[in-house]
């Protein structure tokens, strides 16, 4: 995303994950839905993952953002463990 | 942003859904769905056709069962039809898919099951398998041939490598 600074609803999906996954090694939020807060797409990258099936990855963002996604129309996940 | 332009934004897409069957250009209708506020609420799935063993019903009928928005002849949503298209890809055309739009039980009933709160769901021989984004994962790394073999299913693709190598 270059230099653009980030949405509020980016930086608070941002602030959440962080907190939920204090080990993430990486961690970035995009508003997909042209900044109107209803589709993210989410990318992390932590320890957390390790040895976990991909949907089990997947659920564990759900969680963590389980409030928010009430409101959300959708997203997109990318988890993946640190080389 | 403020909460009159988001409440305008979901009435947008409310309106946009119009009734089913109407082809609907994927950029309105968005993508696999979220939670709560938009659906009228997170409760549970109720009787009938949402409730826990009526899915489990449904999830065990078939090797393979999608859930999704519109059905594989037309999807209604980018996501979904991203599922079909993988399937297809794989020659898998006989499959169990339930148009969640048309059942709202069902559409708030199949996210209780999973703990999961997207449309499109896959499920593989009974078990949940993901989203759009696990399946597309699953068919880049190989993974989805594998579990199709599992099915006793064979991947088209094999094949198609085959072709290739006869070349």
């Amino acid at each position: 995303r270059g230099f653009s600074s980030q949405s509020e609803g980016e930086a608070r999906v941002s602030r959440i994950l962080r907190e939920k996954f204090p080990r993430a090694s990486s961690i970035r939020v995009v508003d997909i839905s042209g900044g109107c807060g209803a589709m993210y797409e989410i990318h992390i990258e932590s320890e957390d993952f390790r040895e976990k099936r991909t949907v089990q990855q997947h659920q564990m963002v759900n969680q963590a953002l389980s409030e928010e996604i009430k409101s959300m129309h959708g997203l997109r996940i990318f988890t993946s463990t640190p080389k | 942003m403020s909460r009159v332009v988001r409440a305008a934004w979901r009435l947008g897409f409310a309106a946009a859904r119009g009734p089913v069957g109407r082809p609907l250009s994927q950029a309105a209708t968005g993508a696999a769905e979220g939670g709560g506020a938009a659906e009228g609420g997170g409760g549970g799935g109720g009787g009938g056709s949402g409730s826990r063993e009526a899915v489990e019903r449904l999830v065990r009928a078939h090797p393979v069962v999608v859930f999704m928005k519109g059905s594989p002849e037309q999807p209604l949503c980018g996501f979904s039809n991203a599922v079909v298209q993988i399937l297809r890809l794989h020659g898998v055309e006989d499959y169990n898919a339930h148009d969640v739009l048309q059942d709202p039980d069902l559409r708030q009933g199949i996210k209780n099951y999973s703990n999961w709160p997207t449309i499109p769901q896959v499920y593989l021989n009974g078990e949940f398998v993901g989203g759009c984004d696990i399946l597309l994962q699953m068919h880049q790394n190989g993974d989805l041939v594998e579990e199709l073999k599992k099915l006793g299913i064979r991947s088209a693709l094999l094949d198609a490598e085959k072709d290739q190598d006869k070349k």
